[in-house]
């Protein structure tokens, strides 16, 4: 006997996997240079046809393609564990103000700092930790118990933070002020093999944890007291996860800059399709905000012949109609 | 009789007090023994203490003074895993999350069981199947919660306990909200288990009926424990209600039935009685 997501399950990932392996060597032809799909197969079988192929191939385009993969993948991931253990389908990986913590970190940095002492990157990871921290001070008397402070507490150092940036990019020199504020919108164009080497340990390390605490995740769905009473210390469940959540999105925001709505929709897309139990959701949410991730990032590169659209706003854009969609249908 | 599961001594329970709300004394001086496999009502007006009673006996809660004792062990010293072997808590409301079936909820009481990376084996699915079609919900196991009704999510609460093995169930208003077809349901189904249940409850006739035991309680004290025949007195359960009431015995199947009476009813009646 076994439930529905049992049988179809190992399809249904299959068939995910598939797309992602699809979409990793048709995304790897386009470009600025053509690079046609035998040109790939010849390159990452080693016969190096043309030696300018093979660096557009393994120097630009699949460390980019990779760290599209694990941004989406990590992004997904942090919002599919949020949600659960908030029981609150509005979580998403920013909820502890780390874009803003990000964005303060770039923009001092930037602006008030411009020898650059420290990396842009580094900078932001930093200001993200400090959001984290200054929520996780905020919440430590109510032991998380009590969510919504957590997602309140997230909201007004949000402000806080933004307001500080605002404040400094006001008086700013124009260029620097533009550079902080397409770098907030995202955009995977300075990433290399270092990013990768950054986020992938971070991602795989969320989704290990995850799964090995699928039952306890399914088990607070029901509600606090439920899990308990399933021998779930739920407080230090909520503290390891929101930790480990944070850390992805600091990783991936310090390398990336921000990308909305990929963790607060996807989530919802593979719930839908695949089931509400964590066994399901974050596995479909690793590979599909994966998939998702690397098609965006497709668009930023050649919807526009001369520059990349900044993927927050492709994503905002495809965020927002979901959630009209999703809306109405519930409505309905 | 039945070996003693639960032994309480001189035990306390105060909250905290804060800025809006002075200390408050949720129990107080509570000395009990429950014995295993008893069916334990657990019966009083709001705010006697029964639902704090209950965290106390699942270990939620540590009382302010004495100790619980669970087979002779304080209840302290079991980890959190080690307590949902044992103790199996419903409560009393349970808002499962939209889209997860019957199974998804019943397979939930495995997870003391099982570690980390543990997979489900066949035993545990033939388990969870057994359970389900101990509470009559086989066929509707992959049924989404949202579309059951207050008796057969009850019964699927009672389900998921008995996939995590639990000698001992507590619940708290089991028959809160359910018409009474539901409510008998699942009293019956509690009855049959074979395991020490101990529920709070507001219906005294339901609890006469099924509980083999029953504990008052007043204003965090124990007022009576003992048989339904023995704690089911007129002039106790009227000091603790402030009502008036009858107690009869079912002519057929013995059973007492408590009639509460609203005062000026009770002194006509009184006053007819003496003319």
């Amino acid at each position: 006997m076994k439930t529905a997501h049992v049988i179809h399950l190992p399809v249904k990932l299959m068939l995910l996997v598939f797309l992602l392996v699809i979409s990793v060597l048709l995304s790897l032809t386009i470009g600025s240079v053509d690079v046609s799909i035998t040109q790939v197969f010849q390159v990452l079988s080693g016969q190096v046809s043309e030696p300018l192929i093979d660096t557009i191939i393994w120097q630009i385009r699949l460390p980019r393609l990779i760290t599209a993969i694990f941004v989406g993948a990590g992004l997904s991931l942090a919002g599919a564990v949020l949600q659960n253990v908030s029981r609150n389908p509005l979580a998403d990986p920013y909820l502890f103000g780390l874009m803003a913590g990000a964005g303060l970190g770039a923009t001092l940095v930037s602006i008030v700092f411009p020898d650059h002492v420290i990396s842009l990157a580094l900078a932001a990871f930093l200001g993200a930790l400090l959001a984290v921290a200054l929520v996780f001070m905020a919440c430590v008397g109510s032991g998380f118990r009590k969510m919504e402070m957590t997602l309140l507490a997230g909201v007004a150092v949000s402000f806080m933070l933004s307001a500080i940036s605002s404040f400094i990019l006001y008086f700013a020199e124009p260029f620097a002020a533009n550079r902080v504020i397409f770098w907030l919108m995202g955009s995977l164009s300075r990433t290399d093999w270092t990013s990768v080497g950054l986020i992938a340990p971070a991602v795989f390390v969320l989704l290990l944890v995850a799964l090995a605490v699928r039952r306890q995740l399914d088990a607070i769905l029901l509600s606090d007291e439920s899990a308990r009473s399933l021998g779930v210390n739920v407080q230090r469940l909520r503290l390891v996860l929101l930790l480990l959540t944070a850390l992805v999105t600091a990783c991936i925001v310090a390398q990336c800059g921000g990308i909305a709505f990929v963790g607060l929709m996807v989530p919802h897309m593979v719930r839908y399709f695949m089931g509400v139990t964590a066994v399901p959701l974050l596995l479909g949410s690793a590979l599909f905000g994966a998939i998702f991730m690397l098609w965006v990032d497709n668009l930023a590169r050649s919807v526009l012949s001369m520059q990349e659209v900044p993927l927050g706003v492709i994503t905002s854009v495809i965020g927002s109609i979901f959630f009209l969609l999703m809306l109405r249908r519930q409505l309905r | 009789m039945s070996a003693a599961i639960y032994h309480l001594e001189q035990l306390s329970l105060s909250y905290a007090a804060s800025a809006s709300r002075p200390l408050h004394a949720a129990l107080a001086e509570i000395s009990l023994t429950l014995a295993a496999n008893d069916f334990v009502g657990i019966i009083g007006p709001n705010g006697a203490g029964k639902s704090s009673l209950l965290h106390l006996l699942s270990g939620q809660v540590m009382p302010t003074v004495g100790h619980v004792l669970l087979a002779g062990r304080p209840l302290h010293r079991f980890s959190a895993t080690q307590l949902a072997q044992r103790i199996a808590s419903v409560a009393q409301i349970n808002v499962p999350a939209l889209g997860l079936t019957c199974w998804q909820v019943a397979a939930m009481g495995l997870l003391p069981h099982k570690k980390w990376f543990e997979h489900e084996t066949d035993r545990d699915r033939q388990q969870i199947a057994m359970a389900l079609e101990h509470v009559g919900l086989f066929d509707k196991q992959q049924a989404t919660t949202d579309t059951l009704s207050g008796g057969e999510l009850q019964r699927l609460y009672i389900a998921r306990a008995l996939v995590q093995q639990a000698s001992i169930l507590l619940l708290d208003e089991p028959t809160n909200h359910l018409d009474v077809q539901y409510q008998h349901q699942v009293l019956q189904l509690l009855q049959q288990l074979g395991k020490t249940v101990i529920c709070s409850m507001h219906d005294l006739n339901l609890a006469a009926r099924y509980c083999n035991k029953l504990l008052l309680l007043h204003e965090g004290r124990v007022q009576a424990f003992g048989t339904p025949e023995q704690v089911l007195q007129p002039d106790l359960l009227q000091q603790v209600f402030a009502l008036p009431c009858e107690v009869t015995v079912h002519p057929t199947f013995h059973w007492r039935q408590v009639t509460f009476l609203a005062k000026d009813m009770f002194y006509t009646k009184a006053k007819q009685a003496v003319l």
